[in-house]
């Protein structure tokens, strides 16, 4: 069934304000670095074209406010989103911390709440998936070009985080000096792809429950 | 096949006048006689071009050389003769003609003849070629055909020199009848006389160039023909354009602007000033190079008239060419079949076309901010539905509007205090009007006093004691409040709490102040070490103002606990650090700006919503349309001008601008909320671009992010105070209606939905929460009826018309 028709995938980029979300986003897609980027306020995207085994997709990366007060206004663009990047500064044990909410916070807004971006959550048995697969995550520690001693976090110690999460990919990357970054990427592309494939697959199952829910939203409008 | 001369040589230079030129009655006599070998007739050839082209199709195959000629008939008799003016009369003899090379035949030598003839002045010789048949209307679209039309027919000529590298230079004649004939295209690689005569030039002043350095073309030549026998104008509007012999009235639309001068040219004037393009138009032609090429030559013209009414779909364009505003020229361009056609073509281009046009639309203004702004400039410049309003607005205050932009210079500023007792003098509504509208001297420290009272730090109507006082005061309290946090967090007076979270906010502001506004000289530098080592900085390196910035933006932390410190704030407290250059006076002239932008900061960012409800129901009722539009493309959220409502377009405009923005911001003249006008204005310029083409929330939401610092402030300042004028009316005009309902449904209103009302004592008005004159809401009923029109101004929409701020934060001094 693997339609060969022209795929967007909306990946989302959240973290700590300052650890580097804009500036990884510009590294992936204009191969450019600038230490003067300013804060981001509201949301920003830009597009790559890339090719995941042979097929052509393009990548809608959305760049997010870091500080968490604005996040409850972006619900706009979480929707529909087919990978979430976290991403902390390896220097910064805070922007570590908070990984656990970033995470929280996308899968509250992201999934159960919008049936439609992802239906086979909502589908009972056909898709035993568990809770941490449903939406894809992928986590990022950056800023790994900061000279080891002011380091705070270090690789096992965010590998295993990742692990008890339902092993979230884990790549560590310096936006600054181009480490890495197109290998996070790629990954991210994939398993973006695979959410939407997964989707489009499910969404052929799903649809008499799709019917279903619709009859019950329209019930309680009569 | 020349006639016999009989002609004395005029003297030269000047140039004589075109009577001169007049055929005696001798000259007459003989000129009717002289028959050509094949027609019988013959008109005399005064001046031609070879190697001028028509180019019917994009292909280089299909060119059709031939020449451009002035050609002169006998004028026809009639009884009209002697009572028409005498140079109307004098170019309807004239004929400026196109003719084929192919069509030639034996007269070919005749037109290669004149058109090498080594002369600078009328010809000496006369040479007689068989007459054209004269057109004044361009039937055939292509163009194969040879035309000449009389001149006094000839209603402009749209001039285009070449440009480097890429296109040919060509001449349009327009018709007073409307019609366009189609380009003319100058090869002047290939036309003898034209690389003779640049040889002449630069042989004789070793400088191809003319005065104003542009390159000498074919189409010179031709200009300088008419300009032997008629008036050459060119318009002060469209540097491209040259008038023919123009009336008063075209004068006035077309031709000298207020800048005239090097514009106008007439026959009268020395050879010598002849001017080709102008360096404006130079660089127009080079800013549209790229564009151009996407674009088939011949309908470049139709293009350049397009781009400056903005108008690319057919909708528009009908609408522009039905209005009776416009000016003839324009409307007769847009029902050109050849416009239509070119709509039709590039459908598909059109966000390219529409972004392009948007640009050039902008470069417009910006040439024209040199000028008064006229209702044709404002028309040319619109492309919105708003249009036509905005020219009503001009129209009523031209000259006003110039004098109320004049900027408020420091001298000005003092002059509106009394000198003794430093106190107020003027109204101060009188005060915000002219900083609302001239602006404050960005250079003369006007500011640095003006925006105290802007922004709350000194009473209007304190003295000079008064002011004295509280500024002594203030630093006092600065001190004490940085002292403050100083004492507790660096010194170690606090729980680990409470530095806990002391210590993230300063981390947050400092990584917000080195990525904030490094691009301007004052805070660009790192030439001090960090102090503290262990900041992500202590690498870089830091600078005083910096230092300064924190440590302001920590004392607010201090200040105002409640809120703390959120990303955007160092956005707003640049701009008056750098005009204050003074940390307590910035600090206290900071904490007036947050008294007003605190709520865009709350961590419910209620502030934000509301803010941006408010432009929801004020786009709805200003331009539904669009609002219907924005729904279907899920974007009523408005979340794409978040960023410009957060910081009060800091973002958007250069630094310069947004001073001069903020400050008019802050006077409230209009209303409280006039950066959500702003907001309108921004939409409006671009709504036909946005109700073309962008479909979806992400396509708004970056078209309008990619905004960000190309867009110039003062025709949005101007098109924002047009609109809130609308909106007040709109509002007063609806209140009026809702005064006088609908009879019918009045009475029926108590039985079907207001059970209670058997109660005479109580009004069948129910006030709307927070309204101030009581706007009925509409019943069940009233709202199935007005369906289409449910329009009641929301208090959110009433908001908008209040001066103060009812937001601000109480002040705790």
């Amino acid at each position: 069934m693997a339609s060969r028709k022209k795929v967007l995938l909306k990946v989302i980029i959240l973290g700590d304000s300052g650890v580097g979300k804009t500036s990884l986003m510009n590294q992936y897609v204009n191969k450019k670095f600038s230490g003067s980027y300013k804060a981001t306020i509201g949301a920003d995207f830009l597009t790559k074209e890339v090719l995941v085994d042979d097929r052509l997709v393009t990548m809608q990366i959305w760049d997010t406010a870091g500080q968490e007060r604005f996040q409850s206004l972006g619900v706009a663009f979480y929707r529909g989103a087919d990978c979430c990047v976290l991403v902390y500064d390896v220097n910064n044990s805070k922007s570590f911390e908070a990984l656990d909410s970033w995470r929280d916070e996308f899968l509250i807004q992201a999934s159960p709440r919008d049936p439609e971006s992802f239906p086979f959550v909502s589908t009972p048995s056909a898709w035993p998936v568990s809770e941490e697969q449903f939406a894809v995550l992928v986590v990022i520690g950056n800023k790994i070009d900061v000279e080891e001693n002011k380091r705070m976090i270090s690789s096992k110690r965010a590998m295993t985080f990742c692990q008890s999460k339902g092993n979230i990919p884990y790549f560590e990357t310096s936006a600054k000096e181009a480490l890495n970054v197109e290998q996070a990427f790629e990954v991210i592309a994939r398993s973006a792809l695979a959410q939407e494939e997964a989707e489009e697959f499910s969404g052929e199952f799903s649809d008499p429950i799709n019917i279903h829910l619709d009859n019950e939203r329209d019930g309680c409008a009569c | 096949m020349a006639g016999p001369v009989k002609y004395t040589p005029p003297p030269s230079p000047p140039s004589p006048t075109a009577s001169f030129y007049d055929i005696s009655d001798d000259d007459e006599d003989e000129y009717n006689t002289i028959a050509h070998a094949r027609s019988g007739r013959g008109v005399k050839l005064l001046y031609s071009k070879s190697k001028v082209y028509v180019h019917p199709t994009p292909s280089a195959k299909d060119n059709i050389a031939g020449f451009i000629a002035l050609i002169q008939q006998k004028p026809k008799p009639g009884p009209n003769h002697s009572t028409t003016t005498h140079s109307r009369n004098d170019a309807s003899s004239f004929l400026l003609a196109w003719v084929p090379e192919a069509s030639l035949g034996d007269a070919y030598s005749t037109y290669v003849k004149v058109d090498l003839a080594d002369d600078d002045s009328p010809p000496r010789q006369r040479y007689l070629v068989p007459p054209l048949p004269t057109t004044t209307t361009h039937r055939d679209p292509i163009g194969l055909y040879s035309f000449a039309v009389p001149v006094s027919e000839i209603y402009s000529l749209l001039v285009r020199p070449p440009s480097l590298g890429w296109w040919f230079g060509s001449v349009v004649i327009n018709t007073r009848s409307g019609d366009s004939f189609p380009a003319l295209f100058f090869h002047d690689s290939e036309c003898e006389s034209t690389i003779l005569q640049k040889k002449k030039r630069v042989r004789e002043s070793f400088d191809p160039f003319d005065h104003d350095g542009s390159l000498f073309w074919g189409g010179d030549e031709v200009l300088r023909w008419l300009r032997t026998y008629v008036e050459v104008q060119r318009s002060s509007v469209d540097r491209n354009v040259y008038l023919i012999n123009p009336s008063e009235e075209d004068q006035l639309s077309f031709g000298r602007g207020l800048n005239a001068g090097d514009g106008t040219l007439s026959k009268a004037q020395p050879e010598a000033t002849a001017a080709g393009p102008n360096a404006a138009g130079q660089q127009r032609d080079a800013s549209m190079d790229p564009f151009m090429k996407t674009l088939k030559e011949t309908r470049w013209k139709v293009l350049e008239q397009l781009s400056k009414i903005t108008t690319f779909t057919r909708r528009t364009a009908n609408e522009i060419a039905d209005n009776p505003r416009i000016p003839p020229q324009v409307r007769r361009l847009m029902k050109n079949p050849e416009v239509q056609t070119l709509q039709d073509e590039f459908d598909s281009a059109r966000l390219y076309l529409a972004r392009w046009a948007m640009s050039i639309a902008e470069q417009g203004e910006k040439d024209r901010n040199q000028r008064i702004w006229t209702a044709q400039d404002v028309l040319e410049s619109e492309n919105s539905s708003v249009g036509d309003f905005e020219i009503l607005e001009l129209e009523t205050g031209n000259l006003a509007i110039q004098e109320r932009r004049r900027i408020v210079t420091l001298a000005e500023w003092e002059g509106f205090f009394d000198p003794v007792s430093g106190r107020l003098h003027l109204t101060v509504e009188e005060v915000k009007e002219r900083i609302f509208h001239g602006g404050l001297d960005p250079n003369d420290g006007a500011r640095k006093e003006a925006w105290l009272f802007l922004l709350g730090v000194y009473p209007w109507e304190s003295s000079h004691e008064e002011r004295q006082a509280i500024m002594n005061s203030k630093r006092d309290e600065y001190i004490r409040l940085k002292a403050g946090w100083w004492e507790r967090m660096v010194d170690g007076n606090s729980t680990s709490e409470e530095y806990e979270n002391w210590k993230e906010q300063r981390n947050r502001i400092e990584k917000d102040v080195h990525r904030t506004d490094r691009t301007i000289p004052l805070f660009a530098g790192e030439d001090i070490p960090h102090p503290d080592p262990d900041s992500p900085f202590a690498d870089t390196g830091t600078n005083v103002h910096l230092e300064q910035m924190k440590d302001m933006l920590l004392t607010y932390n201090e200040y105002n606990p409640d809120l703390g410190y959120v990303q955007g704030m160092s956005d707003l407290l640049a701009p008056l650090y750098a005009v204050m250059q003074d940390d307590a006076v910035a600090f206290w002239a900071f904490v007036g700006f947050m008294d007003r932008m605190e709520r865009n900061f709350l961590r419910d960012q209620s502030g934000m919503r509301s803010q941006l409800l408010a432009l929801d129901h004020l786009v709805q009722l200003m331009d539904p349309q669009l609002y219907v539009h924005l729904q279907s493309a899920d974007s009523t959220n408005f979340f794409f001008f978040f960023r410009m409502l957060l910081v009060w377009y800091k973002r958007e405009f250069e630094w310069g601008d947004v001073l001069r923005l903020w400050e008019a911001l802050w006077t409230d003249y209009f209303s409280s909320s006039f950066h959500l006008f702003i907001a309108l204005a921004i939409l409006e310029k671009h709504r036909d671009v946005i109700m073309d083409h962008l479909k979806h929330f992400d396509e708004v939401l970056k078209y309008i992010n990619e905004l960000s610092n190309t867009m110039d402030l003062v025709p949005i300042l101007t098109r924002a105070e047009s609109l809130f004028h609308r909106f007040e009316r709109s509002v007063q005009v609806i209140d009026k209606k809702d005064n006088f309902p609908a009879p019918s449904a009045h009475q029926r209103r108590p039985a079907s939905s207001s059970p209670d009302s058997a109660g005479k004592g109580k009004s069948p008005q129910r006030p709307t929460v927070g309204s101030s004159s009581g706007v009925r809401p509409p019943s069940a009923l009233q709202q199935a009826i007005d369906k289409d029109k449910p329009k009641v101004i929301s208090p959110e929409l009433r908001e908008l018309l209040r001066k103060d701020v009812p937001w601000r934060r109480q002040q705790t001094s």
